[in-house]
C-alpha cells in the first residue's frame, strides 16, 4: 500500500514538473525572437573608402532576394525611384529595427514615388528567419524585398564602397532617380540609426519636377 | 520527521520548478534600448509587473501643437511644459519607438486601452495616458501617429534623455504615475514588453488597484 502511494506521489511530482516546465518554456518563446539579437558593442563609425558620389551613375547589379527570385536595379530604370539601405547584419542591433521603421513608412515611399530594396551581406536562410521575426503580424509583412549580397561575398557592397573591413557592409542610404543616377548618399554612423526625415528630404528633392 | 524532510524536499522542488518556469513573472518582450545605449544584454532579468513605489523626476516635454491635446493634458501656452502640469491623480506613460514591432504591434491595442478609459466618465479625468517616442524625432513620432491614428500626445525623446531618467531598458515600456498624499508624483507601476496590452480591460483594472484611485473594477 506504501508503495503505491509513493509511487502515485512520484508520478504527481514528474507530472507537475513537466507542465511547469512545459508552461515556462512556451511562455518564454513567445515574442522573445528579439532575444536572439546579438549585441554589439560601439564600432568604429565607418570602415571603407568611398567609390561613388552623387551624381555618379549607379552600379547595376542583379541579387538574389528573400522572397525568391532576383532582383536587378536596372529593372527600376525608367519606372521608380530607388533607395538602396545597406544595413551591417543580420541578428545586430540598430539594423534589426531600422527595417521596421521603414515598414511601417511605406506610405511615403509610395508618396514619392520609390521602391525600397533592403541588402546585407547574409545568405538567404539567415535573411529569412531574421526578416520574419521583423514582423510580428502577418499582416506587417515587409513590403519591400530584402537582398542577399552573400556570394561573391559583399560584391554590391564594395561597388558601392560600403564593404568594411570585416566583411559587413556600412549602415548606408543610397536614393537612386529614375534615370540610374545617384542623388543622395548618407554612409551613416554604424551605430546609429539615420533619422527617417533626412531620407524624406532626399525623396522630395528627387521627386521635385 | 522523515515525513516531514520529504515534505521540505518537495517543496523546494516546487519552488525550484516554479522559478525557472518564469509563472507569477512578465517576461521582457520587446525591444533593447537601440542605439546610442551602450551595448547591454538584449535578455532583459524578469521584474514583477509592479514596481516599488518610487519618486518620479521633474522632467519637460514640448508643448503639443493641437489644442486638442493641451485640452485633454489640461495645458496651456507653448514652448515647454513639466510633467507636473499634467493634472490627473494618474499619469500612464508608454515609452515606445516607432522603429520597434513590438509597439507597432500593440500600437492598436494601446488605443483601444486609451478608448477604455474615454468611455468611462469617472476614469477619463483620472487617468490620463501619454507616449515618448525613444530616439524618436517629432517626424519619426509623428508618423508613428499618423500610422496608427493614436488618438493620445506622442511625445520626441530623440537623445534618450528621459528614457535614461526613467530607467528604461527597452520598449515598449508602461509607466504608471500617481499624485500621492503630499501632491507629488510617484510611480507606481512598471510594465515592460507588449504583454501587458494583451487584455486591455485587465490592464485598466490592474492600473486602477494599484494606482489607488476611487473607480470600479470591472
Amino acid at each position: 500500500m506504501k508503495r503505491r502511494k509513493r509511487k502515485l506521489w512520484d508520478l504527481l511530482i514528474r507530472s507537475f514538473f513537466m507542465v511547469i516546465l512545459g508552461v515556462g518554456a512556451a511562455y518564454g518563446q513567445a515574442g522573445g525572437f528579439r532575444d536572439y539579437i546579438y549585441p554589439v558593442d560601439n564600432l568604429k563609425p565607418r570602415d571603407s573608402v568611398p567609390r561613388l558620389k552623387t551624381g555618379d551613375r549607379a552600379p547595376d547589379f542583379t541579387l538574389s532576394a528573400v522572397a525568391g527570385g532576383k532582383i536587378s536595379l536596372g529593372q527600376y530604370k525608367g519606372q521608380k525611384n530607388v533607395v538602396i539601405s545597406f544595413v551591417p547584419a543580420a541578428w545586430t542591433p540598430v539594423c534589426s529595427d531600422q527595417w521596421p521603421g521603414y515598414n511601417i513608412a511605406k506610405d511615403i515611399f509610395v508618396k514619392y514615388d520609390a521602391i525600397l530594396l533592403g541588402i546585407t551581406v547574409d545568405n538567404i536562410p539567415t535573411l529569412y528567419s531574421w526578416t520574419r521575426q521583423m514582423v510580428l503580424n502577418p499582416r506587417d509583412k515587409l513590403w519591400f524585398p530584402v537582398l542577399s549580397d552573400f556570394y561573391p561575398h559583399g560584391a554590391v557592397a564594395e561597388k558601392y564602397g560600403v564593404l568594411r573591413s570585416d566583411g559587413t557592409s556600412e549602415r548606408a542610404l543610397f536614393v537612386i532617380d529614375k534615370k540610374g543616377i545617384i542623388r543622395y548618399i548618407d554612409v551613416h554612423d554604424i551605430n546609429q540609426r539615420p533619422p527617417l526625415e533626412d531620407l524624406v528630404k532626399a525623396l522630395e528633392e528627387v521627386s521635385r519636377p | 520527521m522523515a515525513h516531514n524532510k520529504k515534505l521540505t524536499g518537495m517543496t523546494s522542488l516546487i519552488l525550484v520548478a516554479l522559478l525557472f518556469s518564469g509563472c507569477g513573472t512578465r517576461f521582457f518582450s520587446g525591444c533593447p534600448a537601440p542605439a546610442p545605449e551602450p551595448a547591454q544584454s538584449v535578455v532583459a532579468p524578469e521584474k514583477p509587473a509592479a514596481a516599488v513605489i518610487k519618486s518620479f523626476p521633474v522632467f519637460e516635454l514640448p508643448m503639443p501643437q493641437s489644442e486638442a491635446e493641451k485640452s485633454y493634458l489640461g495645458l496651456t501656452g507653448t514652448g515647454t511644459f513639466q510633467i507636473t502640469q499634467i493634472k490627473a491623480p494618474v499619469l500612464l506613460i508608454e515609452i515606445f519607438s516607432f522603429y520597434c514591432p513590438y509597439c507597432q504591434d500593440s500600437a492598436p491595442q494601446v488605443n483601444e486601452f486609451y478608448q477604455l478609459i474615454q468611455a468611462r466618465p469617472e476614469l477619463k479625468e483620472k487617468i490620463k495616458l501619454i507616449g515618448i517616442g525613444s530616439s524618436n524625432s517629432s517626424f519619426e513620432v509623428n508618423s508613428f501617429r499618423e500610422k496608427y491614428q493614436v488618438p493620445f500626445p506622442l511625445f520626441p525623446d530623440q537623445k534618450m534623455e528621459i528614457f535614461k531618467m526613467l530607467g528604461a531598458r527597452g520598449t515598449p515600456t508602461f509607466i504608471g504615475v500617481r499624485v500621492n498624499d503630499q501632491g507629488l508624483q510617484e510611480q507606481f507601476y512598471l510594465g515592460e514588453g507588449a504583454g501587458a496590452f494583451q487584455n486591455t480591460s485587465q490592464f485598466l483594472n490592474e492600473i486602477i488597484k494599484l494606482s489607488g484611485i476611487k473607480a470600479e473594477v470591472k
